[in-house]
């Protein structure tokens, strides 16, 4: 059986779904880091098997731009990560509650 | 001189409210009277500088603002706006000199500038924008003074007060991006200038939409009925100078923009509606008389009346020929008089009484004859007593509608049964009978502060009942224009028929001048 | 000739100004002396026009200045002295001085003397504005006014609650009257183009019966109202709260008068439209005995002259619907004359009796004020229509003219309507002046007025009883503006026959009236003796139950229904609604804000939420945009 664009496009929905829940359900901020990046990687295989299978670049372009725009958040994101640990000792969601409405 | 006369009068008031901010405590009432007696003076001199036989706009200054979408800074004044500016300023005159000791004056005196700016600017703006954002402008010196000025239940008020006629604003303002994309789609320039928009002929199905939306923000500002029980809360909440300054010029810019926009934009729109609007006019002239009727706060007595005669300058504007239309106009200009002076004097009894109950009162006239005399003449003003101001006014109205419809004008008629009623009630009720209250028998009859105030409408009142020359025929010859355009553009049959030509009656002298 | 107009307009306007600034300081008789004065000259001025308009038959035609121009409207403040308004001009102004000139005496005790005569005064103007224009904006303008003077002088005594409330009522009936008369002016504008008299009339000759019908009909609802016709009469009674001058001199002779004078101004209309005409006549001869049986029974002197001045209006009403419009204007001066004169007796009396007005507590004056009774005998014998006074030859023209028309249903009713009349007149007459002495038993101490209050009153008397004798001269002058009718019974004996037979009832009910009340067992009832009980009577002296109807099916219902209107309708329906729309989005405001409950796993999940439902939508979207076939 040939792996075409369809079996890419279901690994991408099944990590798409899979992050879903993890950002859903995750209480830890941690953790929540995590499906992030697996919701972004989704997409990238996304990107990259469309790219391919049209033969056009501007896809894997795309790509790449989500994987360096992804680090940088992770980036800022884990120091925000650090600051908070240092202030309240915790990183659980459910304490982050300063802008209920 | 004239040149930016109307910037002046727009801006002035304004930078002055700006320097109020550091003006010394005790000198805030010397230093905001003598800016209002200099915008006054400035109000008079374009009144001078007007020439009463032109009919177009004068005084016209443009600036551009944003010329990618046609916005410009464009104002100037036509018979139609030119007294109401007047007035403003004359109303914004007294109202500081007769202020009474109220806590945080400066602040009172700032906004008091401010509103006067935004009324100068609705009147004066010939650009839609413009229009709006001095339209919406005005809603918030007035949203302060009755929010922190009001009685009791001043914030629902105020917050009522605004949201109310936001509401509707919104409206309008969807109506006027639509009315300049329209204009767009025609032309292929973007505008919104109102002369430019005069000059466009929408098909009927247009119209009556945009008519809709436009009149969703007037009705709401008149207030029409049912649109118009914002007002009571409002006025009974407000300080006096709020509600003088709401009765006597804010409401006007509902009925000012009805003949501004709605009309000559939309003619056969304004055809089509004339009946359901009259109607409701009427609704509003008998009802609302009738609901002042049962009033027991004098103030209310009032505020329900300005609803019951706004329906008369309502019916005047829907009466589409040049009688009714400068009948309605003019009697803007009258029930702005009487009804901010009574107003006032509303408020004379309140600071001696510091309540405005009727059953409070009674025998009045033998403790203070001069306030019963006031009062009584604003009384027969405001039941449209001959040779008074509003009857000038509401004489020319329903005759112009009358033409129209005689039923109708019929039932409008009766206004000046139910205005006698209730009126003639209140007066028995606060100042007839034996003085009853210990606490009655010793007020002070009206002092020089309020004199001052109320000599200058009581010499207005008579003067312009007797003589309306003046007045009235710039606005005629504005409203001949307007009424001309609405019949050359009308395309409906209907609209031709029910909009005369001006022209047709004096076919030589316009031939000549050809 | 402008000079002497201006003046005897102005005069008074003066005069009223003059009074008013004395307005609040205490009495100044000279505020009662200058505009009495001013009215004198305003008097001489009238004369002078009345000379020259008899002398010359020219109208004096003048133009003030313009009062409203819009459009095709032009409205100016014209002035027209003509053989018609020259003659209201000379009635209003001989009755208004002598009643300011008896007012200084007869208010001289009153705390707002000056306020009083600033009225007075304003009033007169109001009444040359009304009789003086040459259009009918300038009409309704004085109309107006005296409706307002009106209003301010039968309230006079404000601090008493009936008299504030007699005030509006009359203010208010006369509004619902004025709302036809405004109409009849916009149908006069709208079909003629103008409001000038002269020119609206000359158009009025091409338009359609029709048309002219309504004009008609709405211009005399304007007249109903202010000439008190039924059904709009009931004010006319409680207006009697005023001073007595007052009553004399608006309630009588002047303004009530306004409606005849109306239609007798625009005769050149009702000629065009007799079936109008006609109804005019009968409303009349109907109000004149309606008016006359409750003034039969009344228990207060001012109330039963005010119903005889109804029953005086309803004859004139009946001349001027039939045509006979300067029989009508003729009624109408004398009738100014010794009505006014009737009213100031009255006010005599009042003074005398302490304002007491039950004729039945009275009795015998006559001892006390024989000038006062011999004046009021006068009028009575005026008003009852007795050769030579002048109430004969204007009352004896009206009902000829209701024979020679030969509308003999009119005829009658006003031919019964006279002997009513002289009966009542008779029966205050003979209960005041003639009989037991009833009143010191009361504790009353009366006195004869200020004599000269009694030399005012002289003038009116004279005039009383000669103004019959100008009938022919009358006649000549008036015919230049008004249609020539004249009346004569065809057969000399049926002449003769009737006046001689309408003089012997007359007579005859004159002396009916002093053997019922002269005798000395007349006692002031106490509401126990069998006539008091009767439906008849009881139905005349409530007036007919009507003042009730009014009370209880009109102004009750809508008070009731002002009351509705306020709080259940606008406070709960209109204002309900407004805020029951602001709530619900408050509310929704209230209840979503559970959402943003700050926990950023929950706030996650919302957003996965609108996600699905975003994605959901563009799916269905999608789908029914490639289905259906676009």
């Amino acid at each position: 059986m040939e792996i075409g664009l369809s079996h890419y496009l279901v690994l991408s929905t099944i990590l798409f779904a899979i992050g879903l829940v993890g950002v859903m359900k995750r209480k830890n901020l941690l953790l929540l880091f995590f499906s992030t990046e697996i919701l972004l990687n989704s997409v990238n295989i996304a990107f990259a098997a469309i790219s391919h299978y049209y033969g056009d670049l501007t896809g894997q372009m795309f790509a790449f731009f989500v994987i360096a725009i992804a680090a940088s958040e992770v980036a800022v994101g884990l120091g925000l990560l650090i600051v908070w640990h240092k202030r309240h000792n915790n990183i659980d969601l459910d304490t982050m509650s300063s802008m209920k409405g | 001189m004239f040149d930016h006369i109307l910037s002046i009068l727009i801006f002035f008031p304004a930078l002055a409210a700006l320097f109020g901010v550091v003006v010394d405590k005790d000198s805030i009432r010397a230093y905001g009277l003598s800016v209002a007696v200099v915008e006054f003076a400035l109000s008079l001199m374009l009144w001078f500088g007007f020439d009463a036989s032109v009919s177009g706009m004068q005084f016209m200054e443009q600036v551009s603002l944003i010329p990618a979408f046609g916005v410009n800074y464009i104002v100037g004044v036509d018979g139609i706006s030119l007294f109401i500016i007047v007035l403003a300023a004359f109303f914004t005159m007294i109202g500081i000199a007769s202020l009474t000791d109220t806590k945080n004056v400066k602040n009172m005196i700032i906004t008091l500038l401010m509103l006067q700016m935004t009324m100068a600017g609705v009147f004066a703006a010939l650009d839609a924008i413009l229009f709006y954002v001095f339209w919406e402008l005005s809603l918030v010196p007035m949203l302060y003074i009755i929010g922190a000025w009001g009685g009791p239940l001043r914030v629902y008020a105020s917050i009522k007060f605004f949201l109310y006629t936001f509401t509707g604003s919104l409206v309008m303002l969807v109506g006027m991006l639509f009315m300049a994309y329209f204009y767009f789609q025609a032309t292929g320039v973007w505008s919104f200038a109102i002369l430019d928009w005069y000059r466009l002929i929408l098909p009927q199905s247009y119209q009556l939409w945009l008519f809709a939306a436009f009149f969703m923000g007037f009705a709401i500002k008149v207030p029409m009925f049912p649109f118009h029980t914002w007002l009571p809360y409002a006025h009974g909440q407000a300080p006096t100078i709020g509600s003088v300054m709401l009765a006597a010029i804010l409401l006007k810019m509902g009925t000012y923009a009805f003949i501004r926009f709605s009309l000559p934009l939309f003619p056969d729109a304004s055809v089509f509606f004339m009946f359901p609007v009259a109607i409701i006019a009427v609704i509003m002239i008998i009802y609302t008389a009738m609901v002042a009727y049962a009033q027991e706060d004098v103030k209310q007595v009032v505020a329900y009346s300005s609803v019951s005669h706004m329906g008369v300058i309502v019916l005047g504007t829907f009466a589409m020929n040049v009688e009714g239309i400068s009948g309605s106009i003019f009697l803007m200009i009258a029930h702005g008089v009487v009804s901010g002076a009574l107003f006032l004097l509303v408020g004379v009894i309140y600071d001696r009484r510091h309540t405005k109950m009727m059953d409070q009162f009674g025998g009045l006239a033998s403790v203070m004859p001069r306030y019963a005399t006031i009062f009584g003449l604003m009384l027969m003003a405001s039941v449209g007593l001959p040779l008074t101001i509003n009857f000038v006014g509401e004489f020319l109205s329903l005759l112009g509608f009358y033409e129209q419809s005689h039923i109708i004008t019929l039932l409008a008629g009766i206004a000046i049964i139910v205005g006698a009623i209730y009126m003639l009630s209140a007066y028995k009720k606060m100042f007839f009978g034996e003085v009853t209250r210990e606490e009655n028998k010793n007020l002070p009859d009206v002092n020089k502060r309020e004199l001052l105030a109320l000599i200058p409408l009581a010499i207005i009142t008579v003067w312009l009942g007797i003589y309306p020359k003046p007045v009235l025929e710039p606005i005629n010859n504005s409203v001949e224009a307007v009424v001309q355009l609405m019949h050359d553009k009308a395309i409906t049959p209907e609209a031709k028929s029910a909009i005369p030509s001006v022209i047709k009656k004096d076919e030589t002298s316009t031939q000549e001048a050809h | 000739m402008e000079l002497f107009l201006y003046t005897a307009l102005f005069a008074p306007f003066v005069g009223s100004l003059f009074a008013a600034i004395f307005g609040a300081s205490p009495k100044t008789i000279i505020a009662g002396i200058i505009p009495s004065i001013l009215l004198g000259v305003s008097l001489l001025s009238s004369t002078v026009l009345l000379v020259h308009v008899l002398s010359t038959g020219e109208a004096v035609h003048v133009e003030m200045m313009t009062w409203m121009h819009t459009g095709n409207l032009y409205i100016p403040f014209g002035f027209l002295v003509d053989q018609v308004s020259v003659t209201m001009m000379m009635v209003v102004t001989v009755v208004s001085t002598v009643v300011h000139v008896y007012a200084i005496g007869y208010m001289s005790h009153d705390k707002a003397f000056n306020r009083f005569f600033a009225w007075l005064s304003a009033f007169v103007f109001s009444m040359m504005i009304l009789v003086m224009s040459d259009n009918f904006a300038g009409l309704f303008i004085g109309w107006e006014g005296v409706g307002v003077c009106s209003w301010a002088l039968i309230g006079f005594w404000y601090h008493k609650e009936s008299a504030t409330w007699a005030a509006n009522e009359a203010f208010i009936m006369n509004r619902i009257a004025d709302l036809g008369m405004l109409i009849g002016i916009f149908l006069v504008y709208w079909n003629t183009g103008t409001l000038q008299y002269h020119e609206a009339f000359e158009a009025m000759k091409h338009l359609d019966t029709g048309i002219l019908t309504t004009i008609g009909i709405f211009l005399f609802i304007g007249a109903m109202g202010k000439s008190a016709q039924f059904p709009l009469h009931t004010w006319l009674a409680d207006a009697m709260e005023g001073p007595t001058p007052v009553s004399a001199l608006i309630h009588a002779a002047t303004m009530v008068t306004a409606g005849v004078y109306l239609v007798v101004r625009s005769n050149e209309l009702y000629s065009l439209i007799p079936n109008v005409g006609l109804f005019i006549a009968s409303l009349g001869a109907f109000v004149a005995v309606f008016a006359a049986t409750m003034a039969l029974v009344n228990r207060d002197i001012k109330r039963v002259i005010a119903y005889s001045t109804l029953s005086q209006l309803g004859y004139m009403f009946a001349a001027a619907g039939l045509g006979a419009y300067w029989v009508a204007l003729f009624h109408l001066m004398a009738h100014a004359f010794f009505k006014a004169l009737l009213f100031l007796g009255g006010g005599n009396v009042m003074h005398a009796m302490s304002d007491e007005l039950d004729p039945f507590k009275m009795g015998g004056l006559g001892k006390t004020m024989k000038a006062t009774m011999i004046l009021m005998t006068l009028a009575s014998v005026a008003l009852a229509g007795l050769f030579p006074l002048a109430g004969f030859f204007s009352k004896d023209m009206i009902l000829e003219a209701a024979f020679s028309e030969h509308h003999f249903i009119i005829y009658t009713v006003l031919l019964f309507t006279a002997g009513l009349t002289a009966f009542y007149s008779f029966r205050i007459i003979a209960l005041i002046f003639h009989g037991e002495d009833r009143h010191t038993a009361l504790g009353f101490h009366p006195h004869e007025a200020y004599p000269f209050m009694i030399k005012a009153m002289i003038p009116l008397a004279i005039l009383a009883a000669i103004a019959g004798f100008a009938r022919p001269y009358y006649f000549d002058m008036v015919i230049a503006v008004l249609p020539e009718t004249e009346y004569h019974i065809h057969s000399a004996m049926t002449y003769w026959t009737m006046t001689i037979g309408t003089q012997l009832f007359v007579i005859a009910a004159i002396y009916f009236a002093y053997k019922k009340y002269m005798s000395s067992d007349i006692k002031v009832p106490d509401g126990t003796s069998e006539m008091e009980n009767s439906f008849k009577y009881k139905l005349l002296i409530n007036q007919y139950y009507i003042p009730y109807f009014y009370e209880e099916f009109l102004v009750k219902p809508y008070r009731a229904l002002s009351r509705v209107f306020w709080k259940d309708i606008d406070m709960k329906i209109v204002d309900g609604t407004v805020d029951g729309i602001a709530n619900i989005i408050y509310n929704t405001g209230e209840n979503t804000r559970g959402m943003q409950s700050g926990n950023l796993s929950t706030m996650l999940k919302w957003m996965v939420a609108g996600l699905v439902i975003l994605l959901s939508l563009a799916v269905i979207f999608g789908l029914t945009v490639k289905y259906s076939g676009v």
